[in-house]
This record gives C-alpha cells, structure tokens and sequence, in this order.
C-alpha cells in the first residue's frame, strides 16, 4: 500500500519539477538567446507560452464551478 | 477580516512593484510582460511538489496499526460479552 503511495507521490513531484524547469527555460531563459540557435525546436512559439496556462487556468475554474453546482443540486434534491 | 486584508495589501504591493518594474524598464518590456503568469504557474507547480514529497514521506506506523486491530478485537469480544449488539462486520 504504501509503495502505491511513494510512487504516486514521486510521479506528482517529478511532473511538477519537469513542468517548472520547461516553462522556467521557455519564458526566461530563450528570448536571450539568438534565434537561430537549435535549441529552439524544443520549445514551441513563445504565444502558447500564454496561451496553454490561460486556458488550463479557465478550464479548471469551470470544472470547479461545475462541480460546486453539481454537489449543490444534489443536496437540495436530497433534502426535498 | 483581518487575513483577508493582510493579503489584499501583499497582492497590492506586488502589483505596485510590477507596474514599477514596467515603468522604469530594468528588464525588457516583454520579460517584464510574462512575469506575473510565470509566477501563478510556478506557484502552482510548488503546491504540486509539495503535495508529492507530503505523500512520499506520509508515515504507516505499522505496529501502531497492529495494536489498533488487536484493541478493536477485545472490545468487541467484550462488548459482545456484555451483550451491546456489535453489528458492524
């Protein structure tokens, strides 16, 4: 049981880490670099850059939303 | 009241530093663009780690948990001796 746990654990801190030190080179580290370096097929455009936490961002407060409401319209019916 | 106004003036002074930073151009403009949704992202992924380090080093106690299980055997004997109706398994 508890080794389900570490590896989940682990898998959660190795994503998260993998996630900061990508987008920490995409926004910082790449626009000093020249624009012809190879390094650049690594990363995408520097939009998505803020595009894909924007609409991650908007896609996780409607999936809250929708669950606040969801428990909300459960409870009243259970009380009625 | 009070929490909620403590991090209204910390979210306050970090706009102001930022404006700040816009206006006296230190850094380059578009750098300087980017910085408050570098920071919100690098938040989040700091909760996430935090949250996968919690788990990995969450502590089992197994002998605490053997005798919780061999506690929970006697009273159940015991009660059943009394004659309360033990009914859960």
């Amino acid at each position: 049981m508890e080794l389900a746990d570490r590896a989940v654990g682990f898998l959660l801190s190795l994503i998260s880490l993998s996630i900061f030190t990508y987008y920490t080179f995409w926004v910082i580290i790449l626009p000093f670099v020249e624009s012809d370096n190879f390094i650049h097929n690594y990363f995408l455009p520097q939009e998505y850059a803020i595009l894909i936490p924007v609409c991650a961002g908007v896609v996780l407060l409607c999936f809250l939303c929708m669950f606040i409401g969801f428990v909300m319209l459960k409870f009243k019916k259970k009380k009625a | 009241m009070k929490h909620v106004l403590k991090i209204f003036s910390l979210l306050l002074v970090i706009s102001a530093l930022w404006i700040g930073l816009l206006q006296a151009s230190i850094l380059p403009q578009s750098h300087t663009w980017l910085l408050p949704i570098y920071f919100i992202v690098s938040l989040g992924c700091y909760g996430l780690l935090m949250v996968g380090v919690g788990l990995m080093r969450f502590p089992t106690c197994p002998q605490e948990a053997l005798l919780l299980q061999q506690d929970i055997a006697e009273a159940k004997g015991f009660l059943k001796q009394s004659g309360v109706d033990v009914g859960c398994k």
